[in-house]
């Protein structure tokens, strides 16, 4: 009788989940598929969130995070710690979802131009200026007005107010000015403002 | 400080707040609201980076079929064979404690050792598979396989496999040891061959018995 196999690599496995972030990028220029997967388990909720907030829809999302993987993976021999690993990382993913909207045609204006007289202004329901936001934001609705702003501004958005990355940062990610990331940012959370305004002034006058 | 002078510094506050723009704020009530309204979005927004949605398991598996067709994934190391030891009741008593205890002793001395000396730079490392490496079977090997095959013939051919690949398994992990002499995982991993090793001695001599 064949004596039976055993998956040696469990304890091995268990441990590489334990690999410091530092190991796990020298052990996947190696071509250790535990240490890719330790790479992937440590920062795909990050970078799905990124892309699931940008697109609004799962399937995409789930492309664009394979594809930002694939594209670090496939560079990983390249990274000289220069960076965070993590910046390096959601570099790659701004960028393939930025490149998957302009493939789409959406208006992703280059960052570098203001806004200004290029936007809508959301319909105004009668009364949104009197609505007040402080202490009651609803964050379905938040979440809801994050999807209603125009790429540009809401890359910005979920960057900083919402993954927590500093204007530095951000602007090596997206390839802006410092200036030009707290601009947008600033016009971002004044849009959302008016959005969440508004929505709330229309759940006032509904019966 | 004026309401469009207030509008003009707010991209670049950052939370920090001049006298002149708390003053302002103090006397009036849009821009009071206005600022409130930005920090409490600001706010609502931090919260939800808690809220991390999870992408599908098959993502997972989606990327490392790709990784592995582009050849940037090492092959997977070979099955390994692991057995129960069973009490040994072989035909020549001195072969098998001999055997595991060389392989096991080898395994404990280069495990204290820190491993296996790194390769020198200067000299090209030949690029051989742990197959090939693997495939020359070495005496004692053979000495095992002819008594396996000679009381149970069918299962030589199971054997000469198995050691084939743990064969393969020792010297992947060798040079695993030898790359990374301070990994205590691929020290480890090491000794863990060793006694892999032996463990399938134990078996075949096992079979081989009466």
């Amino acid at each position: 009788m064949r004596p039976e196999k055993a998956n040696l690599t469990d304890a091995r496995r268990s441990q590489s989940d334990r690999l410091s972030e530092a190991e796990a990028i020298e052990r996947a220029k190696q071509g250790d598929a535990g240490a890719f997967e330790a790479l992937y388990n440590l920062h795909k909720r990050r970078v799905y969130s990124l892309c699931l907030r940008m697109t609004a829809n799962t399937a995409a999302a789930e492309d664009l995070t394979q594809e930002a993987f694939l594209q670090l993976f496939r560079k990983i021999g390249t990274f000289r710690g220069e960076s965070a690993f993590s910046t390096w990382l959601h570099r790659m993913a701004v960028n393939v979802v930025l490149m998957q909207l302009r493939k789409k045609g959406l208006n992703v204006v280059p960052l570098e131009e203001t806004m200004e007289g290029e936007e809508e202004s959301a319909k105004k329901e009668p009364g949104a200026d009197d609505i007040r936001l402080a202490g009651s934001i609803d964050r379905l609705q938040l979440q809801q007005a994050i999807t209603e702003l125009p790429p540009g501004y809401r890359m910005i958005f979920l960057l900083h107010d919402v993954q927590g990355y500093e204007h530095n940062e951000i602007a090596e990610m997206v390839g802006c000015s410092i200036g030009n990331s707290k601009s947008q940012l600033h016009k971002a959370r004044m849009k959302l403002r008016e959005l969440l305004k508004t929505s709330r002034a229309e759940k006032a006058t509904r019966p | 400080m004026t309401c469009k002078e207030l509008e003009r510094v707010l991209p670049e506050l950052e939370g920090v707040r001049s006298f002149e723009l708390e003053q302002h704020l103090r006397t009036c009530s849009e821009c009071a609201a206005l600022v409130s309204d930005l920090n409490a979005i600001s706010a609502q927004s931090r919260l939800l980076q808690t809220v991390e949605e999870e992408p599908s398991a098959r993502l997972w598996a989606s990327i490392e079929s790709t990784l592995r067709q582009e050849g940037l994934i090492h092959e997977a190391r070979p099955q390994l064979v692991s057995v129960a030891p069973r009490a040994p009741r072989w035909r020549f008593p001195w072969l098998m404690p001999a055997m595991a205890t060389f392989l096991v002793v080898c395994g404990l001395v280069l495990y204290q050792r820190g491993g296996l000396e790194p390769a020198p730079a200067s000299q090209p490392v030949a690029k051989v598979s742990p197959a090939d490496q693997a495939s020359a079977m070495v005496p004692e090997e053979e000495e095992v396989l002819k008594l396996v095959g000679a009381r149970v013939p069918a299962l030589r051919a199971t054997y000469e496999s198995d050691l084939k690949a743990v064969d393969a398994y020792i010297v992947d992990a060798e040079r695993s040891a030898r790359t990374n002499p301070n990994d205590e995982i691929a020290q480890q991993y090491l000794m863990n061959a060793y006694e892999q090793k032996a463990m399938v001695y134990e078996l075949a001599m096992d079979r081989s018995q009466p």
